[in-house]
């Protein structure tokens, strides 16, 4: 027999559904943010090569490419934010209901996007 | 009290922590990464930024390198791997934020 421990069926093996879709997203955009972050950490470190090395950067984050990291950034911010907050509502004890963990799934998908214009808004002092 | 237990207490503080950070930090980075050498280095100069930033990165590092080690756990089933793809992922997690810390603490315009 083996003495390994059993292993639950792969994601592929389930049919797809809110819960199953935030859940694999939590685990993707979690990575992707650590990952993000490293490049922040990079960006921080060329800040030592001094002002006129950093019209490079400056120059690269001004581009539509550069405007499109910081853009998919900050939504992948607001997606780990907002699905944090509702693995803590459960860590409590609420929100375990099926109807519930739908409609809270629904919250994180949509409401990441809005907090991402929100967080632009506010940034961007438009408002 | 059993490590699985430690592990699952220190990610939930650590998720506490870092949700209002993650919210701070996003807000700054989109209204500086445009902006010239001389505001960015202004930004990361204050007392705030510095301290806040530095949470940030021990936080988020601490925390990812707890939550992807369960990643790990689900996905890489030969225990040698496994071993070793952790322990390189804590000197990850110490050494990112270790220097970037130390890179904030000493910025000058």
């Amino acid at each position: 027999m083996s003495k390994e421990n059993p292993l639950s069926p792969h994601i592929q093996i389930y049919s797809w559904n809110i819960s199953s879709l935030i859940s694999i997203s939590h685990r993707i955009i979690g990575v992707i943010n650590i990952a993000a972050l490293t490049l922040v950490c990079l960006w921080i470190a060329l800040l030592l090569l001094g002002e006129a090395n950093y019209e490079y950067i400056k120059f690269f984050l001004q581009s539509f490419l550069g405007k499109f990291l910081i853009l998919g950034l900050t939504w992948s911010f607001s997606f780990q934010i907002l699905s944090e907050i509702r693995h803590l509502f459960w860590d409590f004890g609420y929100g375990f209901e099926l109807i519930t963990s739908k409609i809270t799934g629904l919250i994180v998908i949509f409401g990441s996007f809005i907090l991402t214009i929100l967080i632009f808004l506010f940034s961007k002092q438009i408002f | 009290m059993i490590n699985a237990t430690k592990k699952w207490i220190f990610l939930k503080i650590s998720s506490i922590i870092l949700i209002p950070l993650m919210v701070w930090f996003i807000i700054n980075l989109v209204s500086i990464y445009e902006k010239d050498y001389v505001a960015i280095v202004s930004f990361f100069s204050t007392q705030p930024s510095k301290f806040l930033t530095s949470l940030l990165m021990i936080v988020a590092f601490f925390y990812s390198s707890l939550s992807i080690s369960e990643i790990f756990e689900d996905y890489i089933h030969d225990e040698k791997v496994k071993s070793v793809a952790n322990k390189a992922l804590t000197i990850f997690a110490i050494i990112i934020p270790l220097i970037t810390i130390i890179i904030i603490f000493n910025l000058t315009i």
